[in-house]
This record gives C-alpha cells, sequence and structure tokens, in this order.
C-alpha cells in the first residue's frame, strides 16, 4: 500500500480550538486548559483511504497575532488548509474570511479547504449561524462542517473529507514507497600484492 | 563509470520497525515528547532539556557603529555565555572585513569552552553518544558555530548595508545538518524577526535527541526534516540516507548525511597533492588553510579533518581562525614549534604571521567543481610572500608513501566525461576510507592481541591487566599483516607508522581502544561471575567474608550501569538476583543494613 505524506495546516483565530481539534484527532483525547501555542505545533496521524496510507502531516498554527507573519511557512506546500472560527465569536468568522483571502492570493494553487466551525456544543451562545456559514464554505467551493473537539463531533470526519478530495496519484511506476535506502558505495574489488 | 553499478547495490532497508508500525497502524503522534524515540532516556525531560541536547544556543550578530561587532540576541534568553565566549563569537561571525562577502554566506567555526562547567544535563547528554561513531561525539572543550551570514546594501541604514549573523551553537559537529537548518530558518529571521527565532526553537526542543542509528523527524518551521546519525556499528561507507522517491522540498526534506562534506570541491584546488595531505592531517602537523572567504576556509579544513575517518582528528582544529581569536598568541607565537593544529584564515595578516608554518595551503576563488588544480609541484615554502600568492601546496614534506596516480586519472577523467560531482565525490571518500583502513587495521589488529586469553580471567580474582603497547613488537607484526595486505600503495609505510605513534591522533585513538577493551575485560569477568555457583560458595565463608562480597558485588553493579560496560543481556539482573539471594542467606539485621540502596 502506498504511503502519502500530505501537509494540513490549522489556521484562524486564536482561541477558536485549533490544537483542540488537532489532539482530538491525534490523541483522542480533550484538555480545556491548554497553553498557546508558539509559532506552531506539529503532530502527525496516518489513516488508510481506499488504497492509500495518507500520514497527514499537521502543522497547528499559532493563532496570535505576533506570529501571524509566519504563516506562510506553514501553508506553503500544503495539501490542505483547516480553517477554524469559533462559532460563538462572529470576530473569528471575519478573520476566517481574511485567511482565505489570503491562501487564494499566496497559497499553493490547488489547497484544499476545509472551513470548521468549533465548539458547536455551546450553541446557546452562538453568533454565527450554521447556514451563512455553510453558504459561505458553498461560495468557495470549501469542505464544511461544525464541529466540537470537546465533545469529538465532526472531527475524524474533516480529516476524511480532506482524503476525499486529494487528487489521487497514478502509482503505477511502482516505486511509489516511501521506504528509506541506505546506501552503500559501491565497493572496488580489493587488490592484494599475495 | 565506477557508480554505474550504484543502482543495484543500493540496498533497500526497511525502516526501524517502530518507525514503520506507526505508519502502518495509525498510530498518533509519533513525534510527540516522550514518544517512542527516546526509549533510553528515563529521566523526565525539562523544557529546554530537548533543545540543549542539539543545540547550546542561537545568536543573533549585528554591526553596530559605535560598537562593532556584537551580540544581538542570546535565545532562549536564560542559556549562558561568558563574556570571553560572547568576544569569540562575535569575531568568528563576520567575515574579515576584506572578504567582501555580498549576499547570503554559510561557514562554520569552533571555539574553546571557557572552562569548569559541566552539568548534570551535559552528562546525561553525553549517554546518547555512547553509539556514535568517534568523529560525532560531542565536542568535549570546545562549541562550534554554524554561521548564515547576510550581507546586502541598505541605503536605509547608516553603515550603507545590512549585515547579520544567525548563529547555531553547538558541540555536535553535524555541520551539514546545521547548514541545512540554517538556511531553513535563517532567511525567515531575517525577515520576520524574533517570532520567528522563537517559533524555530520552539520546535526544537519537542525534537526527539539526537540518538544514533535511528531515523530521526524533525519538524521545523513547516517543514519536516528527515536525518539519520550514524552509528558506531555502522559498516563504513553504508551510513547515507536516501529517498526512494522524489519529494516536495515545502513538505518533508531527506538529508542524506549529517556531517559529510563534498571532498571533491574541496579538495579540488589541491588536488593533486591530496594523498600528502592525508598523511599531513594523520600525522598531526601544523596546517593552514589560507582561503578568500571563511566558507571555503570552513570547508576546506573539515575536508582535512574528516579525510582520516573513521580515524578521529585529535588534535585542536579551527576552520575559520581570525586575529581576534583568544588562542591566536598561543598558535602564531614564534618561540616554539607550530603546534600541532589546523587553522583556516582569510585574513592576509596571516601570511606574514605564520610565514615560519611548516605546511601552507593557499586556496583561491573555489572554482566550479569541475575545474581543477594545474599546479603539479609542491611549492617552496620561501615562495610564499603576501597575499597575491598563487594557490597551492606550500611545503618542505616529502611523503612517505608514494603518489597513487591511478585515483588522480580516475578523477580526472570523471571531470572530462562531466561526472557528478556527487559522484566524484563519493569515489574520492571511498579512497580516502580505504587508505585509512589499509593504515589501521595492522594497528587493530596489533592492539586486539594485546587481550588476555578469556580462560584468564577468573572470577574470584580481579580482571587481568591489557598488555602494553610494544612499538618494536607492533612494527614487527608489520612484516607479516602489514598494510600490503590491503593497500597497493609503495612507500615508507614503517616510516609512517613510526611518526604516527608519536603524534597525538595515535594517542588518542589507543586511549580510546584501551578504555573499550577495558571495559570489555570487566564485562568478561563480570559475566564470569553471574555464571558462578555464588550459594555454594559463600557456605565455606565467614559471615564478613560475605558481607564483604555483597559490597563488591553491589560496586561492580553501580560500575557496569555507570559505564555501560557491554555485557551479554540480563547479565545485570542475573547479578542483582545473586547479591540479593546471598544478602537473604544472612541473619536479618545484616539483611536490612545491605538492602539499603547503595548511597551514591
Amino acid at each position: 500500500m502506498a504511503l502519502r505524506e500530505l501537509k494540513v495546516c490549522l489556521l484562524g483565530d486564536t482561541g477558536v480550538g485549533k490544537s483542540s481539534i488537532v489532539w482530538r484527532f491525534v490523541e483522542d483525547s480533550f484538555d480545556p486548559n491548554i497553553n498557546p501555542t508558539i509559532g506552531a505545533s506539529f503532530m502527525t496521524k496516518t489513516v488508510q483511504y481506499q488504497n492509500e496510507l495518507h500520514k497527514f502531516l499537521i502543522w497547528d498554527t499559532a493563532g496570535q497575532e505576533r506570529f501571524r507573519a509566519l504563516a506562510p511557512m506553514y501553508y506553503r506546500g500544503s495539501a490542505a488548509a483547516i480553517i477554524v472560527y469559533d462559532i460563538t465569536k462572529e470576530e473569528s468568522f471575519q478573520t476566517l474570511k481574511n485567511w482565505v483571502k489570503e491562501l487564494r492570493q499566496h497559497g499553493p494553487p490547488n489547497i484544499v479547504v476545509a472551513i470548521a466551525g468549533n465548539k458547536c456544543d455551546l450553541s446557546d451562545a452562538r453568533e454565527v449561524s450554521e447556514k451563512d456559514a455553510k453558504d459561505y464554505a458553498d461560495s468557495i467551493h470549501a469542505i464544511f462542517v461544525e464541529a466540537s473537539a470537546k465533545n469529538a463531533i465532526n472531527i475524524n470526519e474533516v480529516f476524511i473529507a480532506i482524503s476525499q478530495r486529494i487528487p489521487v496519484v497514478d502509482c503505477g511506476g511502482g516505486a511509489a514507497g516511501k521506504g528509506f535506502k541506505l546506501r552503500r558505495q559501491p565497493s572496488e574489488t580489493r587488490r592484494t600484492c599475495c | 563509470m565506477a557508480l554505474q553499478g550504484q543502482e543495484e547495490i543500493e540496498e533497500q532497508i526497511e525502516e526501524p520497525e517502530d518507525f514503520q508500525e506507526q505508519d502502518v497502524s495509525i498510530s498518533p503522534a509519533e513525534e510527540l515528547p516522550n514518544g517512542p524515540g527516546d526509549e533510553d532516556s528515563d529521566p523526565v525531560l525539562l523544557p529546554w532539556d530537548r533543545f540543549s541536547a542539539w543545540l547550546h544556543c542561537i545568536c543573533v550578530v549585528g554591526f553596530d557603529l559605535e560598537l562593532g561587532q556584537a551580540v544581538e540576541v542570546i535565545y532562549p534568553h536564560h542559556s549562558k555565555l561568558t563574556e570571553k565566549e560572547k568576544t569569540s563569537i562575535c569575531y568568528l561571525s563576520f567575515p574579515d572585513s576584506n572578504s567582501g562577502c555580498l549576499g547570503d554566506t554559510q561557514f562554520c567555526f569552533r571555539f574553546r569552552q571557557a572552562s569548569g562547567r559541566k552539568s548534570s544535563l551535559a552528562c546525561f547528554l553525553d549517554h546518547f553518544d555512547r553509539d556514535a561513531p568517534v568523529c560525532l561525539k560531542r565536542d568535549q572543550g570546545h562549541y562550534y558555530g554554524y554561521v548564515y551570514f547576510r550581507q546586502v546594501r541598505d541605503k536605509s541604514l547608516k553603515r550603507g548595508y545590512f549585515q547579520k549573523s544567525l548563529v547555531l551553537i553547538s558541540k555536535l559537529p553535524y555541520v551539514t545538518f546545521f547548514h541545512s537548518l540554517l538556511k531553513l530558518i535563517a532567511p525567515e529571521y531575517f525577515e520576520k524577526q524574533e517570532p520567528c527565532l522563537e517559533a524555530a526553537c520552539n520546535d526544537i526542543d519537542r525534537w526527539s535527541t539526537p540518538y544514533p542509528g535511528k531515523i530521526l523527524t524533525l519538524p521545523i518551521m513547516g517543514v519536516v526534516m528527515k536525518v539519520r546519525i550514524p552509528a558506531c556499528y555502522d559498516k563504513p561507507g553504508t551510513s547515507q540516507l536516501v529517498q526512494a522517491s522524489q519529494n516536495d522540498a515545502l513538505v518533508s526534506i531527506v538529508l542524506p548525511t549529517i556531517h559529510e562534506v563534498d571532498l571533491f570541491r574541496c579538495f579540488c584546488p589541491v588536488f593533486f597533492h591530496i594523498q600528502m595531505l592525508w598523511e599531513l592531517v594523520l600525522l598531526g602537523e601544523a596546517l593552514v588553510v589560507m582561503a578568500p572567504s571563511p566558507a571555503e576556509s570552513s570547508d576546506t579544513v573539515l575536508a582535512l579533518v574528516s579525510c582520516i575517518s573513521p580515524l578521529r582528528y585529535c588534535s585542536d582544529f579551527r576552520p575559520y581562525f581570525t586575529i581576534h581569536d583568544s588562542e591566536f598568541k598561543e598558535y602564531t607565537t614564534r618561540t616554539q614549534a607550530p603546534p600541532s593544529v589546523i587553522l583556516g584564515v582569510t585574513n592576509p595578516f596571516f601570511a606574514k604571521t605564520l610565514q615560519h608554518w611548516p605546511h601552507i595551503i593557499r586556496i583561491g576563488d573555489m572554482k566550479q567543481a569541475g575545474e581543477m588544480a594545474k599546479q603539479m609541484k609542491v611549492k617552496k615554502l620561501k615562495n610564499l610572500k603576501t597575499l597575491d600568492s598563487k594557490p597551492g601546496v606550500y611545503s618542505a614534506y616529502k611523503p612517505f608513501l608514494s603518489r597513487d596516480e591511478e585515483i588522480i586519472k580516475q578523477l580526472q577523467k570523471g571531470v572530462q566525461q562531466k561526472r557528478p560531482s556527487a559522484a566524484q565525490n563519493a569515489i574520492l571518500r571511498r579512497y580516502f576510507l580505504e587508505l585509512t583502513q589499509s593504515f589501521i587495521i595492522p594497528l587493530e589488529r596489533y592492539v586486539a592481541s594485546l587481550m588476555p586469553l578469556q580462560k584468564s580471567i577468573s572470577p574470584w580474582k580481579s580482571p587481568p591487566q591489557l598488555r602494553p603497547f610494544c612499538q618494536e613488537e607492533f612494527m614487527k607484526s608489520l612484516e607479516k599483516a602489514g598494510p600490503q595486505l590491503t593497500s597497493r600503495l609503495k612507500g615508507d609505510w614503517i616510516g609512517l607508522y613510526r611518526h604516527f605513534l608519536r603524534c597525538p591522533n595515535f594517542d588518542g585513538w589507543f586511549r580510546n581502544r584501551r578504555k573499550e577493551m577495558t571495559q570489555k575485560l570487566e564485562a568478561l569477568h563480570l559475566e564470569a561471575l553471574c555464571d558462578e555457583d555464588l550459594k555454594l560458595r559463600i557456605q565455606r565463608h565467614t559471615e564478613v567474608e560475605i558481607v564483604d562480597l555483597v559490597l563488591k558485588l553491589k560496586d561492580k553493579l553501580t560500575q557496569a550501569e555507570r559505564e555501560q560496560l557491554p555485557v551479554r543481556a540480563g547479565t545485570l539482573a542475573k547479578l542483582q538476583s545473586h547479591i540479593e539471594s546471598v544478602i537473604l542467606s544472612l541473619p536479618e539485621d545484616l539483611q536490612g543494613i545491605l538492602y539499603k540502596p547503595a548511597t551514591p
């Protein structure tokens, strides 16, 4: 089975739950008191999709403004971006739109965009309507889910949806395995005097 | 031609099991702290411990119109450097003013660590080194500085130029690795300033520790670097990592080597003299490389030092040395013979200061890897007067071995046929490796014969001693088992060995071997002890003697653990249970006392 490395970045306002989504996906756990991310944190998880193994190389970026300028390092070369907003914070949805614009202008041309409205367990405090968000996502052909890292709702689903949208590569060449080779330098036959 | 067979020879080696398992079994977070990369590192790692396993700190050196070069930032902020170390870093992080390096330049330097600082963390880190080849162990008395220097015109600045260096300070000699790392970090830093350093350091602090023999996955600033630190048990020449399929460099990078420099490119300007240079390095002769820029001086010095690998070059070497260096006086004095060191310099002042040095390599601007020096002859030293002197090797040295014309022809042919530089480098590296091995095998064989016979090991006596190294005996062994068995080179091998036995490289090599063999003896002794029936033995002894035995065994056990003696698996556990059963045979009051853990 071929293994493909897929770089995925998470973008979005500070405190919307990017790291929580990753923790839920990778570790299947939730901690309400995690520290703000510095720069970005990195995790991986491999899932099977049809005949392929998709190894997600997940760059969970810092939402804080002072790290804003670093974002290009993380979406550069990404196969997908998950842009997260908090359904209880209208402002975070506006930030999301700016991220979409930035990706359009500077991101990789074929990047798969997924929009995730996190904290859907707090619907009492909702500020962003599901329909508005869904309409917006459709207008830019993005994957859309409302999710809850806390209650494990729609977290795996986002990644599955991403796998589905990743173009299939032709691996007819056979050499698609990503194994490593240890190179043995060709050794000359030794000459001896006797 | 010689490399055509490479594809077939390449061996598809399975990824290490844990690595592969993780890939297949959808296992989470393989790169998380305390992940499977560190089964040996039981102690809890504190914040910054992982970072410290790779780097001492990151410095930013800038130019202040009033102060001159100055360390602007040290990251992480709590890192300690003495004032003297800071001064060294300042001067060594900028090219000499005459080098005129415009744009981006990378080079490396090495400086003495201020004495008297060995933290418990350092001791702990040394233990990762156990499986590293001698050339790749942490440098005990020195730091390396890996520099990324940028100099660009900037009219908005008073000086008219932006000049800054980002410098990684480390005890690890992984030159290729750190230069690749700098290529990722430095350009981003110059644009985005401190948050970038913060992010980079944070990434590094989550890396698994540099453990030899494993494929390490090191995420840094949006890219994943994959490296393998060679292990001492690798077969020579097999430690390169190659990825089967092409990858997107924005996603992940596989570094084939962490420390090997391009020997062919570095030696191109002095191509005809490579074998003589090998002798000079092997014998620890005082050698200076005068180059137009620190990039060239440091590359060449590192190439020289590595050409005798797997032997470790044991004297001091400075890939980039300046007149401000704290050892400047010590190394340039005329009152003593030049020291056994290799210096790389760019300041023209050295042409005068080091005029009395016996061996001088002058290189001009590094040409494209294809162009080769035409100068065949070694030049007379008296002809070296000024900076304008022509490139070449200036020395009165007469090599012990006759020149190998075949390697010269083979590489020349490669140049004509436009053989890729990597292939030329591989040929040259193999040539040096075979030459060094031919030289060292007789020594290895002789030293192995100093080991006492297995049957002389008795569990109830202290382990037997190694026989001393006797030069004449060794020389005699060369008649039958000398380098002529593996090398076609003729010449005065005996003379070469005589010189070698007097130089620091032999001393360092022999010391290391002796330590390994002594440990092996200790280990065999321990195993012999474990195979004894202790219960039977103690029946014939008094209580005092038994207590004495318990204490001795406990000592042995602590020693074995501390020195990580190469004992058979299970030996230590067996010894532990022996000790316990002996204690149980004693009266209860004594049992209580002896069970207490030994005070450290």
